[in-house]
């Protein structure tokens, strides 16, 4: 009861101040009559000839009325200001969203200095008194150090060292065994659009997984030439040898290209000043000498064809490629036994040795020019010329696609905080000027490749605390510190990196640099970053950032590979779990509409492996009820006596795995096989000639070419003719001709060109499609913010795809249309929906 | 939910000098010298007042009864002459009615002008920022006319 009364006085007494506080906000000041002499006068007022002689008006009562007016005017204005300020904002809310702390309104020190006093006199008074604890807290000696803390909560998952500045920003995930960013808390999907086509944003990419190579070149080149794709350049080609070039590409299984792909690596050769003065044999077969296993012995540094390569992937299959990696090493360590050649090959994973952030953006070149002070002194001329020509150019595709440039850079804590370089365009031209260096394994060359610099500079020979404290003894407060002596240089690299379709630039492609440093640095140069004003981006943005590009994202778009089932399933359980609990009447009816695998893409039924599941029958219950009430049912599947028992005679896996047909050649390829008549053989005989271009044997006879026809998937990239997206597991139809036919002529109503929002369709899209007309799945699908209307990427059988275009070749035969292009068209519908979109198709180049 | 609504009166009142006879022009106040100022002598709770009697006298009883819970005055400047008067959005149109019909207090004369209607105190206040500027704006195009006759 008494505590009660002590409460409620308070309480009371904060109301009364409260509306006390927001009255005189609200009320307009009045300007006291004493103080002027004059009165305003009033508005109606108008000069009548006559009298103009017999009154002079004096110039000073103008004055006055003016002064009395404007007084009003001020007074309206601050009240106006003062009443909507007093009412609804707190201290904290008057600073922008990404300076707001969590907990600001009920502990004060949350919010900046200025803005102190005014969040404690917000704050309620109860809680004031609580939280001013006169006496301190005891026991805080006994407390364990918070980095024991810390790594007790890593015993399931690692952290990255900037974890902490992104725990508080971000929303976390356990992924692959790291504690990742999935996207921002605060809304951020359009700034972070715009960031990566007109500002820049950063990632930190420090969980890619790195597996170091030491060896001789042939061999190197050997065991890579064995597993990687084999459409792409080679990594052993001497662009990339000499170092001045990364080399993205993709690994496969050993010996099994086209069939066993793995995921996307990017190869990267230590820089090779004197290049090239080794020979660069073409097959590891002419080296003599005998083959040691793998064994971590250092390959003698006095040898001259002695190689380093880091080869960089996603984490999530570190495991298997790591593997072929070995069992590729040994199997050309076999062969070169054989021979009787002495070879020798270390293999290593240097995970968690380097920082590797992604800065993409136009605005990226201008960051890292101001970010970043490299150590001028010992820096050659072409670095000098790349580094003055880096601030000026506007955006990173004038930079050579892949180049490589290594320097020694300053700590960066010293010229904290940076300020971004300014664009300067030579007088009388809009444009920048071209980079003007050419990549060059000199240019590249950096000391991060050695372990012992890496060693060294794990620990930061200055702490912060020490820096921050020259800081404070500068002569001119705000002046940046000269680096001595005895600061830590620090050897990094910087990537030109693209998010882009296939090799060749284009207008959709979103550019910029990859910055890898040693482990040990990410918060230093992370918060250097962080100041200039670049966005930071998650996993979410960075799978935007490839959607956008038009470009597959690993390992969400790639169907075939088992990183994709792993995520596919993992999706899978999650949705389900959802569905399930959500109650009938608010989730989608699966049944009702048709979709026959709503949770993950059932490959193997639409490439025909494997028989369509009758489980749309199989509920009892809406069997029951549809033949009683003596309806058709508007499937038109053939019902089979006895649902879901698997055939024996079709077998779960299918003769051939499941594959991807993708590379640099893809479109030729399609081509040349489109205009054959048996295109199995043709491709068949195609695989095989790539093969034959490394070296590998051709396919096993037991493979059979229609098979491989039949197992082929292919990527694609689907864009809505009408209004409206279609999102992720969308299944995409092939359309009959009659219905092709009425569907165009809705198209070519509408207009010449149309606009996508402006097209509409009555009826057809109610047409219920074949279930048997299934010819994909998408992967990926939404709005797209850069194209302004709905595209999506997605995997559709190859067979089918020829199938297209002979609709398409016949139709550009028997055409009424002045325009007849030969797009392929088909029907897309959302698992969700029952109304089919129609959509163009172009096969994705990658 | 039942929202009460609000009108907001942004109201001039305009002296009428008492020695001048209705005229077809309203007079000019620059015709008298500056050291007879006009003063109207009103007050906040004057007008209101002289708006409850006007409403009295013109809507009677009734008329009272459904203005007088939500009618106030929120602003006045005897400096200006404009006041800032508030009433419900059902009752607004006796209230409009009763101020146009009302001509005095007492012995000040003047007229009421009803610059602004609106919904709510911040577009009134922006309405008495603007009025203050055209004014303002019409007094130094007169001074310049004049100045120009007489330089």
């Amino acid at each position: 009861m008494k505590r009660a009364l002590e409460n409620a006085q308070p309480s009371a007494n904060f109301k009364e101040r409260k509306k006390r506080k927001l009255a005189d906000a609200r009320t307009i000041a009045v300007q006291s009559q004493t103080t002027t002499s004059a009165v305003a006068g009033t508005s109606r007022s108008g000069p009548t000839v006559d009298n103009t002689m017999k009154r002079l008006p004096g110039a000073i009562d103008v004055e006055k009325f003016a002064e009395a007016r404007s007084f009003e005017i001020n007074a309206m204005k601050s009240a106006m200001e003062t009443a909507s300020s007093a009412s609804t904002t707190r201290a904290w809310q008057i600073l922008p969203r990404h300076l707001r702390r969590r907990a600001a309104s009920h502990n004060p020190r949350r919010v900046p200095l200025r803005l102190r006093d005014k969040a404690r006199a917000e704050m309620d008074p109860m809680r004031r008194k609580t939280l001013g604890r006169a006496m301190p807290k005891l026991g805080k000696q006994k407390r364990l150090p918070k980095e024991v803390i810390f790594m007790r909560r890593q015993r399931d998952k690692r952290w990255l060292e900037t974890h902490i500045w992104h725990a508080k920003r971000m929303k976390m995930e356990n992924m692959w065994g790291y504690r990742l960013a999935v996207t921002p808390t605060e809304k951020a999907f359009r700034p972070s659009h715009r960031a990566s086509m007109r500002g820049s944003i950063l990632h930190d990419a420090s969980y890619l997984s790195l597996v170091e190579m030491k060896g001789p070149q042939a061999t190197l080149k050997a065991i890579l030439e064995i597993c990687c794709d084999a459409q792409d350049i080679s990594p052993g080609a001497k662009r990339y040898t000499s170092g001045a070039r990364v080399c993205k590409t993709h690994i496969y299984e050993p010996n099994c290209y086209p069939l066993g792909l793995i995921c996307p690596i990017t190869v990267m050769w230590k820089s090779k000043p004197s290049f090239p003065s080794q020979p660069l044999d073409e097959t590891s077969k002419s080296k003599k000498g005998k083959g040691k296993d793998k064994q971590p012995i250092p390959s003698p540094e006095a040898s001259n064809n002695t190689r380093i390569l880091w080869i960089y992937f996603h984490p999530s299959v570190f495991d298997v490629v790591f593997s072929i990696l070995r069992t590729s090493t040994s199997q050309i360590l076999e062969a070169a036994g054989r021979e009787g050649t002495i070879v020798d090959v270390e293999l290593a994973d240097i995970r968690g040795e380097l920082g590797i952030f992604e800065i993409m953006g136009p605005k990226s070149n201008q960051v890292l020019r101001g970010a970043l002070s490299p150590v001028m002194a010992e820096a050659s001329a072409d670095f000098k010329k790349f580094w003055a020509s880096l601030g000026n150019i506007q955006s990173c595709g004038s930079v050579p696609g892949g180049m490589i440039v290594g320097f020694p850079v300053n700590d960066p804590r010293l010229r904290f905080p940076p300020k971004n370089a300014k664009v300067q365009l030579p007088p009388g031209s809009n444009v920048s000027p071209p980079i003007g260096v050419f990549p060059s394994a000199g240019l590249a060359a950096c000391s991060i490749w050695e372990q012992n610099v890496r060693n060294q500079l794990k620990k930061p020979r200055y702490e912060t605390k020490h820096i921050n404290e020259r800081r404070s003894k500068n002569l001119i407060p705000g002046t940046p510190l000269n680096p001595l002596r005895q600061d830590d240089r620090i050897p990094v690299m910087l990537i030109q990196t693209s998010v882009q379709p296939s090799t060749s630039n284009n207008a959709e492609s979103i550019e910029g640099w990859t910055f890898i440093f040693p482990a040990g640095w990410s918060m230093a140069f992370f918060q250097q970053l962080t100041y200039t004003g670049t966005r930071i981006a998650g996993q979410r943005e960075r799978k935007t950032q490839a959607f956008e590009a038009g470009t597959a994202y690993f390992p969400s778009d790639y169907p075939a590979t088992s990183a994709y089932q792993t995520y596919a399933l993992a999706r899978a359980k999650g949705e389900m779990a959802k569905w399930t609990r959500t109650p009938p009447a608010k989730r989608a009816n699966y049944k009702k509409l048709g979709t026959r695998s709503p949770w993950i893409p059932d490959w193997k039924v639409v490439l025909g492996w494997k028989e369509m599941p009758d489980e749309l029958l199989t509920d009892e219950e809406d069997a029951e009820d549809v033949d009683m009430q003596g309806l058709v049912t508007t499937q038109r599947e053939p019902e089979s006596p006895v649902p879901a028992v698997a055939d024996p005679v079709v077998d779960d896996d299918p003769p051939v795995r499941i594959w991807l047909l993708r590379g640099v050649e893809v479109s030729s390829i399609i081509s040349q096989l489109s205009e054959v008549l048996v295109p199995g053989q043709s491709l068949l005989s195609t695989v095989n000639r790539l093969r034959a271009k490394r070296f590998l044997e051709p396919l096993e006879g037991t493979v059979k070419h229609e098979d491989l026809l039949k197992s082929a998937l292919i990527l694609v990239r689907i864009t809505i003719c009408s209004k409206g997206s279609s999102s992720d597991l969308s299944l995409v139809y092939s359309i009959p001709d009659a219905e092709l036919q009425e569907w165009r002529k809705g198209l070519t109503k509408a207009g010449v060109d149309p606009i996508p929002a402006e097209v509409e369709f009555v009826t057809l899209p109610d047409i219920v499609p074949a279930p048997n007309s299934i010819i994909g799945y998408i992967t990926t699908g939404g709005f797209s913010l850069s194209r302004g209307e709905g595209s999506a990427i997605g995997a559709i059988a190859l067979i089918r795809l020829f199938e297209l275009q002979q609709q398409a070749q016949s139709r550009f035969r028997l055409s009424h249309y002045v325009k007849s292009d030969k797009t392929l068209f088909v029907k897309v519908r959302d698992r969700k929906g029952h109304q089919c979109r129609l959509a163009r198709i172009h096969v994705l180049q990658n | 939910m039942v929202r009460f609504k609000n009108r907001w009166f942004l109201v001039e009142f305009i002296p009428i000098p008492s020695d001048t006879k209705i005229l077809s022009t309203p007079p000019i106040p620059l015709s008298r010298s500056s050291t007879e100022p006009i003063q109207l002598n009103l007050d906040g709770k004057a007008i209101y007042s002289a708006l409850k009697q006007s409403v009295l006298s013109n809507y009677g009883d009734v008329g009272w009864g459904a203005v007088g819970l939500s009618l106030s005055v929120k602003y006045f400047s005897p400096t200006t002459n404009v006041c800032i008067i508030r009433v419900g959005r059902d009752q607004h149109k006796i209230v409009w009615g009763a101020l146009t019909l009302l001509n005095g207090i007492e012995s000040a004369k003047f007229i009421p002008n009803v610059v602004h209607v609106s919904g709510t105190m911040k577009h009134v206040q922006l309405a008495a920022i603007a009025h203050n500027r055209t004014v303002i704006a019409r007094y130094r195009a007169m001074a310049d006319a004049f100045g120009k006759i007489f330089s």
